[in-house]
């Protein structure tokens, strides 16, 4: 097994195989950043280019590009509060407040090192989990991935505002973004729910305009608002200086770090749940480590720390989402869905042989996941200063711009014009709930699982009839969930009594 | 005034929680089986936001803050809703715009005139900036990812008319 481990690092450093891993993650690095242009999609548009590579050239090329998607996605959210992916949208939330604070340099030193973090640790998931995640992942059916999404849903309190009206108000976003999941053919029965007649909504909403009309319209209308740079009336110094701040702050809270990242790694093996889950799921567990009410009214206002957890979380979830669809044939996400086509192309057939026969190219992916990140946050890290210096730029040179890839980014969802009108519609809905301060998060959280946890239903009672209740696995799952929750209530109180204690 | 456009807010839940509930009474019980819940659950929760709102003390409505990012809050309110009105505009303006022309016109033209109009910016810069947003457009978009924008309707009428 060492032996392969090492092959595998041998085979990524011969200079064909590394050329093709740079020339995916250069690709990957502008696919990221800009918004709309998903990794899953450019995935599938660089199959054709791998017929006449080996699987020693092919599967550096694609996974160094799908595996840096993430890394670079997170800049535009950063810097312009607009999700360079679907799975970077979390970082949005802390991450914009910085750089309006003038601390883009922090920020982006803290989201590239954090996701730096989370790749390797991924990757070093993957190359251990691979013996030992066979039986739980072959373990978790419909009941218990069902109870797995309740899990998820259960960060809704954590994400949810201050005090009871403001848990109220994250309730109601995130039963709100579970009714517009519903929208759409339902599975089951095949009957059209909230479609209106338009065979657009047939396929339910699309999650790319509604997450970049949710969270980047209403930034957008503030930047206008304002009338003054990203930063404000920051110095041009004052942004660079931040990146050592940035990479300082990865490890000052390195455990929320290395936390968040097997979180994203732990979602990353499950079928399903992907890393638009895995990046709130570790953002709420960002802000429950607040210790104090201060802390916590800190986040979505600027708070480092909500940059760190879901950076560390997408990044790490990409190795290990790996894991599932190299040994067993499942694929995990639409990328690893295209992904396991290009397997065959070249064929490969996942499954046992590639733990076995072919071990050496396993282990070659884990290296290329980790060596494409270390290049591309290299790269990254070399330019910090100027990216960062794109928020100072006044407001009006870029608004037409920023507005301009919103607009494309949500047209390259479905190629439809439907897509314009879902992102003009939810762009309102975001300003008005960000006006009236109802919290957005939850209502990408019930949006993403909604579905999910309907069709886990389903099968489960299908399948079991009521049964599935009384799973042993089931009910682990459930008082989790249950003790996650209970967790959130007895710490807000534990915080106000020692408010009160001190006061 | 800020209170009537949070009641506004749990009213609009309140009503599409009753629309979703009679609209999913027609259903099977399996297809109608969540939207009732959640569609319940949303008109209690708005109706309780909507009471709380009305009779609640105010004290408490200040301080529901949102883990979430915040408006500003140093604009003066009348110049801030000015600028938000104007903001929305230009955003159904674009939208328009692509309907009516299709991308390949609408982007130029509304990088320009933002640029020209809103920005009051110089006609060089306003030019090369408006010249660099479309070469990267049809370079990326089109050319390199080959993506089929729409005409938009003008062409296509004129297409239809077989003058396009």
């Amino acid at each position: 097994m060492f032996d392969a481990f090492i092959g595998g690092l041998l085979l990524v450093l011969q200079w064909k195989p590394l050329l093709y891993m740079l020339i995916g993650s250069a690709i990957g690095f502008w696919v990221g950043i800009l918004p709309g242009i998903g990794g899953s999609a450019t995935l599938a548009l660089m199959i054709p280019f791998i017929y006449k590579m080996t699987p020693q050239e092919a599967f550096p090329f694609l996974l160094g590009m799908h595996s840096v998607v993430s890394t670079t996605g997170d800049i535009t959210s950063v810097l312009f509060g607009i999700p360079g992916e679907a799975t970077t949208v979390a970082t949005v939330v802390d991450g914009y407040p910085m750089a309006k604070k003038g601390e883009a340099g922090r920020a982006l030193g803290a989201v590239l090192m954090s996701s730096l973090v989370g790749a390797l640790i991924g990757a070093g998931f993957m190359a251990f989990s691979i013996p030992v995640v066979r039986p739980l992942v072959l373990a978790l059916g419909s009941p218990e991935m069902f109870m797995v999404v309740l899990l998820g849903l259960t960060c809704i309190a954590t994400l949810s505002g201050q005090g009871k009206r403001g848990f109220l108000l994250g309730l109601l976003s995130g039963g709100f973004g579970f009714l517009c999941s519903l929208v759409g053919q339902d599975r089951q029965a095949g009957i059209i729910r909230f479609a209106f007649g338009q065979l657009y909504l047939w396929n339910e909403l699309p999650l790319i305009p509604v997450v970049v009309g949710l969270f980047a319209l209403p930034e957008i209308i503030d930047l206008y608002v304002r009338g003054t740079a990203i930063a404000g009336h920051v110095s041009y110094g004052n942004l660079s200086k931040g990146v050592k701040d940035g990479i300082k702050d990865t490890f000052r809270h390195f455990w929320l770090t290395i936390r968040c990242s097997l979180i994203g790694s732990f979602i990353g093996i499950l079928p399903g749940l992907g890393g638009a889950v895995a990046q709130w799921v570790s953002y709420a567990h960002a802000v429950q480590s607040a210790k104090t009410p201060e802390e916590r009214a800190g986040f979505g206002k600027g708070d480092v720390r909500g940059v760190l957890g879901p950076g560390a979380a997408n990044n790490s979830k990409e190795g290990a989402g790996l894991i599932p669809t190299v040994a067993f044939g499942i694929p995990g996400n639409s990328g690893m869905a295209i992904l396991l086509g290009a397997f065959f192309l070249l064929g490969l057939i996942p499954g046992p042989d590639m733990l076995t026969k072919h071990l050496t190219l396993t282990y070659s992916m884990v290296w290329t996941i980790a060596l494409a990140n270390i290049v591309v946050v290299a790269v990254c890290f070399l330019f910090i200063n100027r990216i960062a210096k794109l928020t100072t730029i006044r407001g009006n040179l870029l608004i037409p711009f920023i507005l301009f890839l919103c607009f494309i980014g949500a047209y390259t969802s479905n190629n439809h014009i439907g897509d314009l009108i879902v992102l003009v519609l939810f762009g309102g809905i975001g300003y008005f709930m960000v006006r009236f301060h109802w919290p957005r998060p939850p209502f990408i959280l019930g949006f993403i699982l909604g579905r999910l946890a309907e069709n886990y239903l389903y099968v489960s009672v299908s399948r079991y009839g009521a049964s599935w209740l009384y799973r042993p696995k089931v009910i682990i799952i459930f008082l989790i969930a249950v003790a996650f929750v209970l967790y959130h209530f007895f710490q807000n109180k534990a915080l106000k009594k020692e408010e009160a204690d001190e006061a | 005034m800020r209170l009537s456009g949070k009641l506004l807010m749990s009213l609009c839940f309140m009503v599409i929680g009753v629309v979703v509930m009679i609209t999913a009474m027609e259903w099977p019980f399996r297809t109608a089986l969540f939207p009732l819940i959640v569609s319940i659950f949303l008109f209690l929760g708005a109706l309780a936001d909507f009471l709380l709102n009305l009779f609640g003390s105010k004290k408490v409505v200040s301080k529901q803050g949102a883990v979430d990012f915040q408006l500003s809050e140093d604009i003066d309110p009348a110049l801030a809703t000015r600028r938000t009105i104007v903001a929305f505009s230009w955003i159904i303006g674009f939208f328009l715009l692509i309907l009516v022309f299709g991308f390949v016109i609408a982007v130029p033209v509304m990088v320009f005139i933002f640029l020209k109009v809103q920005a009051k910016e110089r006609w060089g810069i306003s030019l090369l900036l408006t010249g660099s947003a479309m070469v990267f457009f049809l370079g990326l978009f089109v050319w390199l990812l080959n993506i089929p924008f729409p005409e938009g309707w003008v062409f296509e009428g004129l297409k239809m008319l077989g003058l396009g």
